[in-house]
């Protein structure tokens, strides 16, 4: 598979399963705090992205 | 006289397991992810940590990453190894079997590894999770 992005999203989704299980009790807790943590991992990976873009100078 | 009704709440206090089984659960743990959750009866957690350890796993693998030996010549030598081993009978029995020898030149090399690296650092944390469900910490 030749996409950083994909890969990015398919790391993320296990650790963030691992994370929730780790951390949450209750159904309703774990789904909220996975979808959080996936989408953390997503947007800040972006951001983190876009704050690299320049370098090197 | 009336007596009011006293509403008390109770908090489940979690019950400890005994040194044998804790032990137990951790050497589980250490070698098959989620196994130690599975002797502790907590079987919804066993399946997700065996689950998303292993697809990690393996899909590092399909990612062309490679499996690092036991080398204990330099110290990132040894970082990587300890990464890769702690899948436990995932990382050995893939290692003997010969799988894992990587290709710099793919695509997803990178990846791959860093696919395996956190399948096992994963692992050591669930192993951590499972000794504080024993220990009564946590339920």
């Amino acid at each position: 598979m030749n996409n950083h992005f994909a890969l990015m999203v398919i790391f993320s989704i296990p650790v963030s399963l691992v994370f929730t299980f780790i951390a949450k009790n209750g159904a309703k807790e774990r789904i909220r705090y996975f979808f959080f943590l996936l989408g953390s991992f997503i947007l800040l990976s972006i951001l983190a992205g876009w704050l690299m873009y320049p370098f090197p100078l | 006289m009336e007596t009011g009704e006293i509403t008390q709440e109770v908090t489940p206090v979690p019950s400890q397991a005994g040194l044998l089984k804790t032990a137990a659960a951790c050497v589980a743990g250490v070698l098959v992810p989620g196994l130690g959750h599975a002797l502790l009866n907590k079987w919804d957690r066993a399946v997700v940590f065996f689950g998303s350890i292993s697809a990690m796993f393996f899909l590092g693998l399909r990612l062309h990453a490679r499996l690092f030996s036991p080398d204990f010549s330099d110290f990132f030598a040894i970082l990587k190894f300890a990464a890769d081993a702690g899948s436990g009978l995932l990382y050995w029995i893939s290692w003997l079997w010969g799988l894992g020898q990587g290709d710099p030149a793919a695509y997803a090399y990178d990846f791959g590894n860093v696919f395996v690296y956190v399948a096992g650092l994963l692992n050591m944390l669930v192993v951590v999770d499972a000794f504080d469900i024993a220990m009564g910490r946590k339920q």
